[in-house]
């Protein structure tokens, strides 16, 4: 059978597939019109056999969110408070603002309807619902038609009755129904109910464009990657779309684990250096977890790979404010015009910088097949040059330095304010722009390595066929730990248990390779953010550790409460295996080296080796200065470090900078 | 030497994620759902004397202010590696009894004296005086809780345990102060640490010069954005409803001479202090001005000292916006200073009429419930603020139910506060149609409206009861807010600013106000535009 992931992105459908053990990689570009065709055009490209298995990340959610082309979605709740989605946490986002505007909402005031009934703290009924009023919403809708409903109910996680019983009432009107607890048995109302709706928003686009591949594959087997980092069925991601949102980094992130993982690399900081923005997230040992994240400003409160990103990119556009300060970013020059050496742009960016150094080798860029042009870039450089008063070598080292701040900074907010010292990480570059920052970043940070992986490029299309099926779950308990144990919060794990169990294997999962994890969301008494601690024996000693590691201080005397439960029931799927290269030797074969250009290291011209990356062997020995070129990749290797070529292929390259 | 323009936007980047992270320390460590939910407090640097280098962007009302603390700080003692000092004295750098700052130096190069300083100041929700919440009805200050002269609570890194003991007895919840305490303690560690980090890196004298420079670079772009404004002497008045003792109306009167680069802001023509609780002392006022002052600039510049080099504000001493010991000053905090940025803004409005918004709410409606858990039997105090309607613009409607100007707090969510609390939440929405008509129309404000299930002692600060937010360029008024108590059906109507006994059963329900409408409402725009 062979194996595919697919990726889709902005510009680029990455395809990693795999047939009679041989591996191919294809790129083909994205149909953002009609997102389904690229996909279905790249599969008849790379499928080899009748019987396949794809795992598919896809932009489909997240684009119906941002471009608001989602469904028509009506909103129930209790009356009075049919507002919350909009007064949100009553704070703007700009401080300095006094024009300042929220953005619009996804179901507007006229299509929010309130029922007369309510369930108190301790999940009591307070009021009852009148079938009356549920009948006079129906027949609203039935004139409206909305494409789907979503429906939060204030503690509906402690008791679901009165949201089960709007599914019952409504259900004949064949609308897909969101009910918030089962998206999110969780408290606080705002974010429960606005993860609902964008469930409710995207998820009938979600499954019209899932139902078109199904039509095409024929029975063969469609997972969906969520951006928790696992996958799920076709089937449970078109009632779960929410679930899927950013599953691109999240692939990104997942692969990067499991490469470096077999490498014998487990503690990374990922560094995904784009056109307009880069990616970072921290891996000790696993996959970081988020459980709340925005999109358009919204809250999104599934589980996440922690991702924490920065519009700072190779396009990223150079300019001097009106403080005399060099600011690079948030702008970006994007596709189109592009950096000035892809013809069009009139501003200089990151990319200019780096050609202009030397670090950017126009022969090898993308195979050659893209032409940059050198020569435009020096009228540029040395106008803002002279307009600053600095040189053109100061002016271009300056943009990088400023660049490499904000990224540095990118990478503070993951590392060291959450209790982490970047010395015990490996910096894991991957992403187009990403090798020519690495060890830069790394030397800022004390990071002592970077990593660059074979196909830096497809490392999502990569990581999702690496993901193991994940379904989450959660219920909120609020219990005092003096007033529970061990046995007792057990027994809570009963019920979401059979269910974890239930689902996978549904999913196919075989009984004897689902693995339940079991985590408490736990807080000292009178604190408002939890800390997500394994659940075993000595689980209060681990939260009073973690907290220790996150916010530096532990106090054992006081006072803990359990928050919520936790459920990641996994299935770890055949995974693929990439071969490893006989040991070579240091040496680097002479066919590998492309010649020796003139580039720019702390304002100084070194004589410096291009070499091929795709004619490098285990063992070889990459002294620098050098600069390794690949189709998409460029990897730059500044005086003092040294380069090493493992039996993956990966590019291991050691910081001995101050 | 000449900053380098590279160095500068690296330091500009260090230099704000010290604060930064100064704040994510202490959001997350702290124990009280006020500092942690809401997000009550600020983090700042500053240098030798005591002048703001960057603040993370949190409070405004902090903001002018925080530098007075540091100084007084400064002003009374010698600082040795590992001492931070506590203080809430209004009168000696602080704004009102229950913000909480605690400065920390910082030491390099084995110099004698610290090369800069660190703080923070967090709103605790209980500081003891008359009424729980500590956001009393007060006359004088000593009714409005326990004040802090500058003191050295850490010396030598050692907490004196005398001196907190001696705070925490004081206290309604001690147990939730403590906590706060130890995350403000955190957050300047942190702070010190990552300034060591720059200095040990970069050597003192850089970050030293480029910290200076920082203040250039944000006086620079000051002075650009006052020049674009017309030359001229422009005057505003607005009233507060009243201070809560008396009913009259008070005046905030300011005169704004615009002057090439330069602004002065005469306040003098201001009321005299009042016996009620809306005193703002001078640093205050001073906020409110940065704030206003900081929202006109375009780009994003580093707030510090450098943003008011070029400004003047003179007020009269013993005035409403400059009060003088011993008046009571628990409200100028959040309710007068809402104010003076209205009389700020409608004086700009004569000179850039297209980049001042109408009136927004102008009260942060502050709600202090405290009792005995009937269930519990333990004592509780819940304080938080409401949003309300924002201004329309020239060209674009408020934004409704949401905190402007001098505040951000976030609310506390229902399902949260329902946990902790004795209160069922029966109604918590926009109050439809309260925004002032116009081209644009004013934000609506909101309804809060909050039954007790325990007997309580509720006390209320609130503004624009009675006067309501003005209108721009012929855009209506916002209406007013109500304050409301509902006992067995009956509605009973309150003052602007209350302390009542409720019992269980009863209800709170609270209707801010809406912001004024801009331009004439015959040419009324289509509500929202999507």
């Amino acid at each position: 059978m062979d194996i595919v992931g697919v990726d889709t992105g902005g510009t680029f459908t990455d395809f990693i597939y795999e047939h009679n053990g041989t591996w191919g990689v294809y790129k083909t570009l994205s149909s953002p019109n009609n997102p389904a065709d690229s996909l279905l055009r790249g599969l008849k490209k790379v499928i080899k056999s009748d019987n396949y298995k794809i795992v598919h990340g896809s932009t489909v959610a997240t684009n119906a969110i941002l471009e608001r082309k989602g469904a028509y979605t009506v909103f129930i709740t209790n009356a009075g408070f049919e507002d919350i989605i909009e007064i949100g946490r009553q704070s703007r986002t700009q401080l300095y603002n006094l024009h300042y505007k929220r953005s619009p909402q996804l179901v507007s005031k006229e299509l929010r309807f309130g029922i007369n009934c309510r369930i108190d703290s301790k999940g009591k009924v307070v009021k009852d619902i009148q079938e009356s009023e549920i009948e006079q919403i129906r027949h609203t809708l039935e004139k409206i038609r909305p494409e789907s409903i979503a429906v939060c109910f204030l503690f509906s996680y402690l008791n679901p009755s009165h949201e089960l019983l709007v599914e019952k009432y409504l259900s004949d009107l064949k609308i897909p129904i969101s009910l918030s607890h089962r998206i999110l048995s969780e408290f606080r109302e705002y974010e429960r109910s606005s993860t609902t709706i964008i469930n409710a928003y995207v998820s009938p686009k979600m499954k019209r464009y899932i139902q078109n591949i199904i039509d095409e594959i024929d029975n063969n087997e469609l997972r969906i990657m969520q951006s928790n980092g696992g996958s799920i069925s076709a089937d449970v991601a078109m009632k779960e779309s929410v679930r899927t949102i950013l599953s691109g980094p999240a692939g990104g992130a997942v692969g990067a684990y499991e490469i470096g993982k077999m490498a014998g690399y487990s503690s990374l900081i990922t560094f995904d250096m784009g056109g307009t923005s880069t990616d970072v997230a921290l891996i000790d040992n696993k996959l970081p977890l988020a459980f709340e994240s925005k999109i358009a400003d919204f809250p999104v409160k599934v589980p996440m790979i922690d991702i924490h990103t920065v519009g700072a990119g190779g396009g990223s556009i150079a300019y001097l404010d009106a403080g005399g300060s060099l600011r690079v970013g948030p702008e970006s020059a994007g596709a189109d015009p592009g950096p000035i050496c892809y013809g069009k742009g009139k501003q200089i960016t990151v990319t200019d910088a780096n050609l202009y150094l030397g670090r950017l080798v126009p022969e090898y860029f993308l195979g050659g097949n893209m032409k940059l042009d050198y020569k435009k870039l020096e009228d540029y450089f040395k106008k803002m040059s002279d307009d600053i008063g600095l040189s053109e070598i100061e002016l271009a080292e300056g943009v990088l330095d400023v660049a490499n701040a904000s990224m540095e900074k990118a990478i503070r907010v993951i590392s060291v304010e959450k209790g982490f010292d970047p010395r015990e990480f490996t910096l894991f570059s991957f992403g187009g722009a990403g090798g020519m920052h690495a060890v830069f970043l790394a030397e800022l940070l004390h990071i002592p390595r970077v990593f660059v992986p074979q196909n830096p490029g497809i490392l999502s299309a990569i990581g999702m066929l690496m993901a193991d099926i994940i379904k989450d779950y959660s219920l909120t308990v609020m219990v005092e730990n003096d007033s529970t144990n061990f046995n007792e919060i057990s027994s809570m794990f009963i019920q979401i248990d059979k269910q974890g169990t239930d689902d996978l294997t549904k999913e196919g999962v075989p009984q004897d390779s689902i693995i339940l994890e079991h985590y408490l969301d736990m807080r000292y008494l009178g604190q408002s953010y939890e800390i997500m601690v394994p659940f075993d024996e000595h689980y209060t000693e681990n939260f009073h550790n973690l907290h220790k590691q996150n916010y530096g201080y532990a106090d054992k005397t006081k006072k803990v409460e359990v928050v919520n439960i936790r459920l990641r029931a996994r299935g770890i799927p055949a995974k693929p295996e990439f071969g490893t290269a006989e040991y070579d030797k240091p040496e680097i074969d002479a066919e590998a080296f492309l010649g020796i250009k003139d580039v720019v290291f702390n304002s100084k011209a070194y004589q410096t080796k291009i070499i091929a990356r795709d004619k490098l062997k285990y063992g070889n020995i990459i002294e620098s200065p050098a600069i390794v070129v690949e189709y998409s990749s460029t990897i730059v290797i500044p005086p003092k470090s040294i380069g090493a070529v493992d039996k993956f292929g990966n590019i291991i390259i050691d910081i001995q900078g101050d | 030497m000449k900053p380098n323009p590279i160095m500068l936007e690296v330091f500009k980047n260090k230099l704000s994620s010290v604060s930064e992270e100064m704040g994510v320390s202490l959001n997350r460590t702290a124990f009280s759902p006020n500092i942690k939910e809401r997000r009550d407090f600020s983090c700042a640097i500053f240098d030798d004397n005591g002048d703001m280098i960057a603040q993370a962007a949190h409070i405004p009302v902090h903001l002018g202010s925080m530098p007075l603390s540091v100084q007084a700080a400064i002003a009374e003692y010698e600082f040795e590696e590992g001492d931070m000092v506590i203080l809430n004295d209004p009168f000696k750098g602080g704004t009102h009894l229950p913000d909480i700052t605690i400065v920390a130096p910082v030491f390099a190069e084995n110099k004698k004296k610290p090369v800069f300083f660190v703080a923070n100041r967090a709103h605790h929700s209980d500081v003891g005086g008359m009424s729980s919440g500590s956001m009393p009805l007060s006359t004088s200050i000593f009714q409005e809780g326990i004040i802090i002269p500058p003191l050295k609570l850490i010396k030598s890194g050692t907490i004196d345990k005398q001196l907190m003991r001696f705070f925490l007895n004081n206290v309604r919840t001690p147990y939730e102060r403590e906590g706060d305490f130890l995350a403000q303690i955190m957050a300047n560690m942190t702070g010190i640490k990552r300034m060591e980090e720059l200095i040990e890196k970069y050597g003192l004298k850089t970050v030293e010069f480029y910290a200076k420079n920082l203040m250039d670079y944000s006086e620079h772009i000051m002075k650009k954005t006052i020049q674009q404004m017309p030359d001229g002497e422009y005057g505003f008045e607005d009233f507060m409803d009243d201070d809560g003792i008396e009913q009259e109306k008070i005046k905030i009167k300011v005169k704004i001479l615009i002057k090439g680069n330069k602004a002065i802001l005469d306040f003098t023509e201001t009321d005299s202090q009042v016996a009620g609780s809306i005193n703002a002392v001078y640093a205050i006022t001073l906020s409110a001005v940065l704030y206003v002052f900081r929202s006109l600039v375009k780009e994003d510049i580093p707030t510090n000292m450098g943003c008011l080099r070029p400004i003047k504000v003179v007020t009269k001493k013993g005035s409403l916006i400059d009060a003088q010991f011993p008046a009571s000053v628990v409200g100028g905090n959040v309710e007068t200073s809402q104010r003076i940025v209205d009389v700020i803004l409608g004086a700009l409005s004569k000179a850039i009429k297209e980049q001042i918004p109408a009136a927004s709410q102008g009260t942060m409606n502050n709600v202090a419930i405290g009792g005995i858990n009937t269930e519990t039997k333990e004592p509780f105090t819940y304080y938080e603020t409401l949003g309300g309607g924002m201004g329309a613009s020239c060209n674009s409607h408020g934004e409704s139910a949401i905190h402007s100007h001098m505040t951000n707090t976030l609310n506390t969510p229902i399902e949260a506060l329902e946990y902790s609390y004795p209160f069922m939440v029966t109604e918590y929405s926009i109050r439809k149609n309260s925004g002032g008509i116009g081209k644009f129309c004013g934000g609506d404000g909101l309804i809060r409206e909050i039954k007790l299930l325990s007997d309580a002692e509720i006390t209320v600060l609130s503004e624009r009861r009675k006067l309501q937010p003005y209108g721009l360029d012929k855009g209506q008024k916002g209406k007013s807010g109500q304050n409301i108590i509902i006992k067995n059906e009956k509605v009973i109507m309150m003052p602007p600013k209350f302390n009542t006994k409720v019992k269980k059963g009863d209800i709170l329900r609270v209707e801010t106000p809406g912001g004024g409408g801009y331009g004439n409402p015959e040419f009324k725009k289509q509500n929202r535009i999507k």
